[in-house]
């Protein structure tokens, strides 16, 4: 397997000398294509800074972050733009889609950015809408729509430029359980049969139980990882659990 | 579809901002109305005066562009820091930087323009109506036409997009500076709590307080004595004042902290700790917002007041000294020639030749010692009157005669120096005039036209023999300066015209001397025109007058509606987006079961105390300003006249000032 994204000891402090935070400290691990990697950990340990820094919202103090060869640590101001519509998608907890434009509209507008033919751009948001079940409200504003309907297209806005890797911080953060449901249902879709490569931030067990391979973060630092393997949804599940006991608890006792 | 979405932004925005885009309407055509007034051909030929009025309004509006970039400027700010997750979406999305900022320029471009237009479309509308109110004030005929002057368009048009371009400028500036962390957790963000030193801004507020203090009585130099008037302490009043006033915003917070929350029982009285905490928190950072509004009020209350009184004065002054229509004075006793040639040229209903004269002065001057008429009266003599002269002068402007005693004299004086001569007269009502003592009958104080004509400020009415007795005496008298003892006036029909007034004076400066003198050297011929007279008119007087009111009233109407509007819109985008920004904290008051009115109250306090706190230093400093400098107006205007006009300034600034007020209250509601 190709390796998509290949993160190196970077490590993000906070704050100045007297009062130091390590929100990252010296966290490296690689994603391979196809992979849906889940990232898990209390608040506070660090998976947000890690998303953001992956993601180019945030700088690194130190080490590198190699998105297929390509250090974007060391990517200048004025490509930044270029490298986000062309290699990132991006799902929010909040949505962020813009509400003066509709949800068809909100799709399109990455395409325009990326200089994609008017011809093809129509065809191409019904052939996604419909794999992921949006068609009926293409043409409605988000304000019209339920929040789960909202995280769909924002889904649908993160795939439809085919980026080299999804970033999703808590998508099922804002959502019902069926919502829910529904949302991690089409990301598995979306890794499985559109060969998505995505890297998500939850605290949620359930969302995680979808991904195929989870890390634990503790105060900056991974802590555990973990594969699903050939392991059914509900063993990983359980697996997901004890892990998450494990790091809630005094871990000297447990060791 | 970058386009397709400015213009749906465009749309939202106008309509989160309509106090916003409101102002910028009203500004586009108050800007336009003036500038079409400016350029008009009919209005710069109703006098001579209003010709200088278009030359003034484009002095005034490089004042009017300073304050819209200041609002401009000030919008945008908040458009930006509340759309900061729209923006951060951007950036995520790919769009480049140089897109983003082109967008929102295009964006306020696009509200800019209809701003620009419906603007215009109404200043049209406005320009009917002010030039119909200004040959109103001329009593010329009026015909609605819809002039579309294109002069007028350019100019408005050069301010406005000037004005946009420029802060556009400095908006794409800060938006190329962003980075998409700050813009997407910007509602995160702590904000910066500047608790400054208590102590210090005690300090600083006394300084203030000082400083206006020093302010007014710097003001009291130059306007107490006005002859010795230095313009130097003007501009140091001006000076202290502005400073005073920003020392004072500066230092307002830590005073009302020390005063509110640092004595337990008024802390927790009511809802006093929500609300202080709420005002002290953001007064910090408002404090150089609110001591500009502070200014500009200060200079709206000021220069209204001022300009009121000036136009108080003048009206004031036609009464005072053109009670007759036509008045002309002479050094020859010969009146024929001018008589007949005013006959001829107006409706003459009455007409009337008197003689005015000199005596040595005698010790009624010393009534006016220490008043501002000190050194208004003649230098070495006063005039007389015969009774019988001022008798007929009475029945002339429809007063009732008078008489007198052998002893007897009448003081006939102006209206605003009655109380001085009053004065005297209750402790010393004997006066010794050519060596003879004579009883001060009555102070009389109609007007008289005695700005030098009858007597300058005043003069002195004798019996017919006493009179007599004084043309007989050989009085030495030096004249330092023209004499035109001779006097005629006549009232008319009709008012006299200007062209009136230019004919007569044409004709009594009429005697043309050749004279010859060696210039460069070269023997030269030339014509001197000899003044054999004064002329004035009542209806040349009134012209001036007018084209001076219409010019002094429309340009402080202009510029306190454009001060007053801005400062409003400030104050109210910024109590607006704060509403937003801060709705948790009232979300928090009623989950912790405040009651709707309750809330109310304290949003109307609050908003009460941010409308209200720029406005009081202003009013509290322009009462005694006003005071000060219409010392200098007392000859001709009164005091209750100076307060009635003060007044009116205020009433008029709370009323456009209340509407901001209650929109933004009514918003605000809605908001949280």
């Amino acid at each position: 397997m190709k390796k998509i994204l290949k993160v190196e000891q970077i490590q993000k402090y906070y704050g100045n000398k007297d009062n130091l935070t390590k929100a990252i400290d010296d966290i490296s691990f690689d994603v391979e294509e196809g992979e849906f990697i889940g990232i898990m950990g209390a608040s506070g340990s660090g998976k947000t800074t890690l998303l953001n820094c992956i993601s180019t919202i945030d700088t690194v103090s130190s080490g590198h972050i190699y998105l297929e060869n390509q250090d974007i640590t060391e990517i200048k101001e004025e490509e930044i733009a270029q490298f986000r519509r062309e290699n990132l998608g991006f799902i929010f907890q909040d949505f962020n889609l813009l509400d003066t434009l509709t949800i068809e509209e909100n799709i399109a507008l990455i395409l325009t950015i990326n200089k994609v033919s008017e011809a093809k751009i129509e065809q191409r948001i019904l052939e996604i809408a419909k794999k992921l079940g949006i068609e009926g409200i293409l043409k409605k504003y988000p304000y019209q729509v339920s929040g789960g309907q909202k995280q769909r297209c924002a889904s649908c806005r993160a795939i439809v430029n085919t980026p080299k890797i999804i970033l999703a911080d808590e998508p099922t953060g804002s959502l019902d359980s069926k919502s829910a449901r529904q949302l991690l249902e089409m990301m598995e879709e979306m890794n499985q049969n559109m060969k998505a490569t995505i890297l998500m931030v939850t605290h949620d067990p359930l969302s995680a139980s979808y991904c195929s391979k989870i890390l634990f973060l503790k105060d900056g630092k991974i802590f555990n990882k973990i594969q699903k393997g050939e392991k059914t949804r509900k063993d990983f599940y359980h697996e997901i659990l004890d892990v998450l006991a494990l790091l809630g608890g005094d871990t000297r006792n447990v060791r | 579809m970058l386009g397709k979405l400015s213009f749906r932004n465009a749309k939202r925005q106008a309509k989160d901002y309509v106090i916003y885009f409101i102002t910028i309407v009203m500004t586009v055509a108050l800007l336009f109305s003036f500038n079409s007034i400016a350029v008009s051909q009919d209005i710069a030929e109703l006098s001579s005066t209003m010709k200088n009025f278009s030359k003034v309004i484009i002095g005034i509006n490089l004042v009017i562009v300073f304050v819209m970039v200041w609002l401009i400027n000030y919008t945008m700010k908040f458009m930006l820091e509340k759309r900061s997750k729209e923006f951060g979406t951007y950036q995520i999305l790919g769009i480049e930087k140089k897109d983003i900022s082109n967008m929102f320029t295009i964006e306020n471009l696009m509200i800019g323009l209809v701003a620009f237009v419906v603007g215009t479309c109404l200043g049209i509308f406005m320009y009917q109506v002010f030039s119909s109110i200004i040959m109103n004030i001329f009593a010329q005929p009026y015909q609605i036409s819809i002039e579309f002057n294109w002069k007028a368009v350019e100019m408005t048009a050069g301010c406005f997009f000037g004005i946009f371009l420029l802060v556009l400028f400095n908006s794409r500036r800060k938006i190329k500076k962003t980075k998409v962390y700050d813009l997407l957790y910007a509602d995160k963000q702590n904000e910066n709590h500047h608790i400054k030193n208590a102590k210090g801004n005690l300090f600083l507020f006394a300084v203030s307080i000082l400083l206006f203090l020093t302010g007014l009585w710097s003001l009291e130099q130059d306007f107490g004595n006005p002859d010795y008037m230095k313009g130097k302490n003007t501009t140091l009043a001006i000076v202290q004042f502005i400073l005073g006033i920003y020392l004072f915003y500066i230092s307002i917070s830590s005073f009302i902290v020390k005063y509110y929350l640092e004595n337990k029982t008024r802390k927790y009285q009511k809802n006093h700790l929500f609300l202080y905490r709420n005002l002290t928190s953001k007064i910090n950072t408002m404090s150089v917002t609110l001591g500009t509004i502070a200014m500009l009020f200060a200079f709206i209350m000021i220069g209204g007041n001022v300009a009121l009184l000036m136009n108080g004065m003048l009206n004031n002054e036609i009464e005072m000294g053109y009670p007759f229509e036509i008045m002309v004075a002479t050094p020859d006793a010969d009146f024929s020639k001018y008589k007949e040639f005013i006959q001829k040229n107006a409706k003459v209903t009455a007409m009337y030749e008197y003689q005015m004269h000199n005596i040595p002065k005698t010790n009624l001057y010393k009534a006016l010692e220490g008043s501002i008429f000190e050194g208004r009266s003649y230098e070495g003599f006063d005039n007389v009157l015969g009774l019988t002269d001022y008798n007929h002068l009475r029945e002339m402007l429809g007063h009732k005669t008078v008489s007198l005693k052998e002893d007897e004299i009448i003081v006939q004086c102006m209206k605003t120096a009655e109380k001085y001569f009053e004065n005297y007269k209750e402790e010393n009502n004997r006066l010794e005039l050519v060596g003879k003592t004579v009883t001060i009958k009555e102070i009389k104080s109609e007007h008289f036209a005695q700005v030098s004509f009858n007597g300058y400020t005043y003069c002195i009415i004798v019996p017919d023999r006493l009179l007599e007795e004084i043309k007989q005496m050989d009085l030495k008298i030096e004249m330092s300066h023209y004499d035109g003892s001779y006097k005629l006036v006549a009232q008319t029909e009709e008012p006299t015209t200007e062209t009136f007034y230019e004919e007569l004076s044409n004709y009594i400066l009429c005697d043309e001397i050749e004279q010859t003198a060696i210039i460069d050297g070269i023997e030269q011929n030339y014509t001197l025109n000899i003044s054999l007279g004064n002329v004035s008119t009542r209806g040349h007087r009134v012209n001036f007058t007018k084209s001076f009111y219409t010019i002094i009233s429309f340009l402080a109407f202009y510029l306190a509606l454009i001060f007053v509007m801005a400062t409003a819109t400030i104050l109210a985008i910024q109590q607006l987006s704060d509403s937003e920004k801060y709705k948790y904290r009232y979300e928090l008051l009623k989950k912790l079961g405040m009651e709707e009115h309750e809330m109310k109250q304290i949003i109307l306090k609050q908003l009460l105390f941010y409308f209200c706190l720029p406005m009081l230093i202003p009013i509290l400093l322009s009462i005694p300003a006003v005071l000060i400098v219409g010392q200098i107006f007392t000859v001709a205007v009164t005091i209750e006249e100076i307060l009635k006009n003060m007044l009116w300034v205020i009433g008029l600034f709370i009323f456009v000032y209340g509407i901001y007020f209650i929109a933004t209250d009514v918003q605000f509601s809605r908001n949280i």
